[in-house]
């Protein structure tokens, strides 16, 4: 009789989670199309069967990894007795069959949820959404039975494995960034089944585009922590002083991100007058099929990247399943289009963009054209984006050449797109719902006006020059304004001609515009992301230095001191170190020891910068060069203010993206405004 | 409304197809590729061949080693996983006197090596590659990389990376007489 082990019980739980998977979606598709409750309500339990097997799975991966069970092919290929538990763990990730598996653990826990959070109610819908949830579940899961088999038994069962990738074990960023960033992307097809299960029905009311929004905004914000995170670690990491580096793979990242930003605005709209129906539609359905997109230029090897690291033969695979749900999405569309409109006559201006934004009911001056222009912005955004990032693709498959498109074409369409988006940003909530005369538009944006142009001066005078960073920087300060002023407004009124006291005051304002109040403090968040992009792109410094052991070198705002080299075994790397002492006006500010660390299974060593990071400017060291017997160093130092703010704005978002979605008090909930068809004030 | 029920819209269906269509095309033309690898063209030709000088000055040539598989090591004082290998590939020397080892020194200076191989042991020659000339034939892109000629001159593997023992037996053990 063959052994009875983890290789055997994974592929079991797999294999029900197939089978699970396949049943769901079955049952929640014809329950469906025929209102056969007893089939919903099989589906449901369908789903929690899916959702149960593939977490167990999971879990029992992450057992035979920190075991280090290597009869498990997959702990054989990326385990080793030397990794320290926490890499052990994360090793779930570190390879392309355990990413696979992984993906189907987070579209599982997405899976619980959402049938734990509506479980009755929404009959209309819910019974298509399950079933577009668990086809793409049938996906996964056949993906992870099938080809991509973590849990395949591996004979003879081998003594030590060659451990993760190095990258992965050599920054805790890495422990957060992969998780975020899948949290981000498979939870993009809730929305994406939601709006398949509206186009299914043939309707789309106020009552399911409020839940539809809040599963939007939920991957969405992973996805935006999940982009900073991974920019972090390029900082932090890679070595060469800088964020972003519109590498193919950020890019895939940054695409959904866009059209999902749009689409959370565009339903604001939709939810406000019941228009832009189908683009809000096509923008939240983009979202997912991007992440798809996505995940495909990261896994498959297409692109030459800092991820591709990952060669593969699932791609053919994943290629057909991108096939299939571009398609479905195409036709589906295209089939059922029609259903949303409410009637007729209306329906051109009820359901386009073009209809919306010629329509009757479209001022210049109200929030809504507002927002159909910041949809447009990044829409072309998205579009530029992609162009870059597949045009070397196309330049390769029609003549054979090699060639790539760099940061500057990126970089002179971000810009003014940029900055575009923190007008809108600035605009859009102080215009209100419907129009407003020139005048009282004209009192509305001065003060914010005003606040912009103290904001660049006040840089200007403290030396900063540069005329793009200093116009990022008026917009920010109008932004943030702006956004403060819808706030503080009611809040002042409330005060002055009521009498109220002012932290009651504040609490009742806070309550009664909670959803929009946690929309600005996310566009503070952006602007601190803006303000962090403004000022460290364009007031960074960098000097390479060459530096004997005790030689000290003055640069930029400090003085850096060479102490000596060290070199220190560990038991999965060795890693090589230049200790440096940097002060600044005399003062002593910090030991840093940037290196390079060196992994067995790698030839090139993964440098590693060493930080010394305030809110102001930070410094920056990285090995560049080091002689032999630790003789002399080249060092490369950076200086760059206000990046530190990059890393907060994420959190910032988030935390705006919690108030927004935080749910009502269960008394209040009845009483939430129903949405569209509200007349604007 | 209820007259325009399964009606198609050709304007979205033409849309969205020209959009993903050519999309799905382009995915699908990248395959294949595996963006890091470089494949040696050299694997299973002759050998270049070669005569350089030790770090004493004697000539050692390629072609006089014929008959016997050649372990061709490229390295320097550089580079750090040069290092981490070095113990093996001298272990693996002593081991193995029916097989060939040579290094070459790839952008480094002779008195650098010199020093080098007197603390960390020397069991076969360091070959001394003025300009490169032999790293350039080889295709040599860093170090290390070790190429495994066979008995008949001809390359039977290419390593790029520290070699580990199981390796380096797993490449030798074919070509290697039994016995």
């Amino acid at each position: 009789m063959p052994p009875i082990g983890a290789p055997e019980l994974g592929t079991l739980l797999v294999l029900a989670s197939l089978f699970f998977a396949a049943a769901g979606a079955i049952l929640g598709l014809v329950g469906g199309a025929q209102h056969h409750l007893a089939a919903w309500a099989w589906a449901r339990r369908a789903a929690f069967g899916f959702a149960g097997t593939m977490i167990a799975a999971n879990l029992l991966m992450v057992w035979a990894l920190v075991t280090k069970d290597f009869s498990v092919h997959y702990v054989a290929e990326v385990g080793s007795r030397a990794t320290p538990l926490t890499f052990s763990i994360v090793s779930l990730w570190a390879s392309l069959n355990g990413s696979i598996l992984f993906w189907g653990g987070v579209l599982a826990v997405y899976t619980l949820a959402f049938v734990s959070a509506h479980g009755h109610r929404h009959r209309e819908y819910m019974p298509y959404t399950l079933g577009i949830l668990l086809a793409n579940a049938v996906f996964f899961t056949l993906l992870v039975g099938g080809i991509a088999n973590p849990f395949e038994r591996v004979t003879p069962i081998p003594l030590d494995g060659p451990g993760p990738n190095p990258l992965l074990q050599n920054h805790w960023l890495m422990v957060v960034h992969p998780p975020m960033l899948y949290l981000g992307y498979v939870g993009m097809v809730v929305p994406f089944a939601m709006i398949c299960a509206a186009l299914l029905a043939g309707r789309l009311d106020a009552g399911w585009m409020l839940p539809l929004r809040r599963w939007m905004l939920i991957p969405w914000s992973f996805l935006t922590v999940g982009i900073v995170l991974g920019g972090w670690w390029s900082y932090g990491v890679l070595g060469w002083g800088g964020a972003w580096a519109w590498d193919p793979v950020e890019n895939a990242s940054f695409h959904p991100w866009l059209t999902g930003t749009a689409f959370i605005h565009s339903a604001m709209v939709f939810q406000r007058r019941g228009t832009l129906r189908v683009w809000t539609l096509v923008l939240g359905m983009a979202t997912f099929l991007l992440t798809l997109v996505g995940t495909f230029m990261t896994r498959s090897g297409v692109f030459n990247s800092v991820h591709s690291f990952t060669q593969s033969d699932i791609g053919p695979v994943f290629l057909v399943y991108i096939a299939i749900t571009l398609t479905f999405s195409v036709v589906l569309l295209a089939l059922r289009e029609h259903t949303l409109a409410y009637d007729e006559g209306d329906r051109a201006a009820r359901t386009s963009l073009m209809g919306a934004l010629f329509g009757r009911d479209m001022h210049p001056l109200g929030r809504e054209f507002s927002i159909l222009l910041q949809n447009a912005v990044f829409t072309v955004f998205t579009f530029t984006v992609l162009l870059g990032t597949l045009y070397p693709l196309v330049a390769e498959a029609i003549d054979g050449r090699q060639v790539s498109v760099g940061e500057p074409y990126f970089d002179r369409w971000a810009l003014p797109l940029g900055l575009l988006m923190v007008f809108l940003m600035g605009v859009g909530p102080a215009l209100p719902w419907g129009r407003i005369a020139p005048r009282a538009a004209a009192a509305k944006l001065g003060p914010p006006v005003v606040t912009g142009a103290v904001t660049a001066a006040l840089f200007a005078a403290a030396g900063f020059t540069g005329l793009w960073s200093l116009v990022a920087l008026f917009l920010c300060g109008f932004a943030l304004h702006a956004n403060a002023a819808e706030f503080i407004t009611p809040w002042r009124a409330r005060v002055r001609s009521r009498g109220e006291a002012v932290l009651p005051a504040a609490g009742a304002v806070f309550r009664r515009t909670r959803r929009r109040f946690g929309g600005h403090v996310a566009h503070v968040g952006i602007i601190l992301a803006v303000v962090a992009l403004a000022l460290s792109k364009g007031y960074k410094r960098e000097t390479d230095l060459t530096l004997r052991p005790g030689e000290t070198a003055a640069v930029h705002d400090v003085a850096v001191t060479f102490d000596r080299a060290s070199m220190a075994e560990e038991p999965h790397r060795t890693r090589v170190n230049a200790v440096f002492h940097v002060t600044r006006d005399g003062r002593p500010l910090a030991t840093l020891s940037p290196g390079m660390n060196y992994y067995p299974s790698q030839r090139e060593p993964i440098f590693t910068p060493d930080v010394h990071s305030t809110l102001a400017i930070d410094t920056y060291l990285s090995v560049v060069e080091l002689g032999t017997d630790g003789e002399y160093v080249v060092v490369r130092v950076i200086s760059m203010p206000g990046i530190a703010w990059l890393w907060i704005a994420p959190f910032v978002i988030v935390l705006g993206t919690l108030i927004a979605l935080w749910p009502e008090p269960r008394g209040q909930r009845a009483a939430a405004p129903a949405g569209a068809g509200a007349v604007a004030k | 409304m209820r007259a325009r029920r399964g009606r198609v819209n050709g304007v979205v269906l033409a849309l969205g197809l020209v959009i993903v269509v050519p999309l799905v095309a382009l995915l699908g033309s990248g395959f294949g590729n595996n963006p890091r690898a470089v494949p040696s063209v050299l694997v299973g030709k002759p050998a270049p061949g070669f005569t350089l000088r030790d770090l004493d000055g004697a000539p050692v040539s390629l072609e006089a080693l014929r008959g016997r598989p050649v372990v061709l090591n490229f390295w320097s004082t550089w580079c750090q996983p040069c290092r981490l290998e070095h113990p093996l590939l001298q272990d693996a020397a002593r081991a193995w006197p029916d097989v060939a080892f040579l290094g070459v020194v790839y952008n480094d200076e002779a008195e650098k090596c010199r020093r080098y191989l007197d603390k960390a042991g020397s069991a076969y020659p360091a070959l001394i590659d003025p300009d490169g000339r032999v790293a350039i034939d080889y295709g040599v892109a860093g170090v290390p990389e070790t190429f495994i000629v066979a008995p008949d001159g001809t390359i039977a593997h290419k390593h790029v990376g520290p070699l580990n023992g199981a390796q380096l037996r797993a490449y030798l053990t074919p070509l290697r007489e039994p016995g």
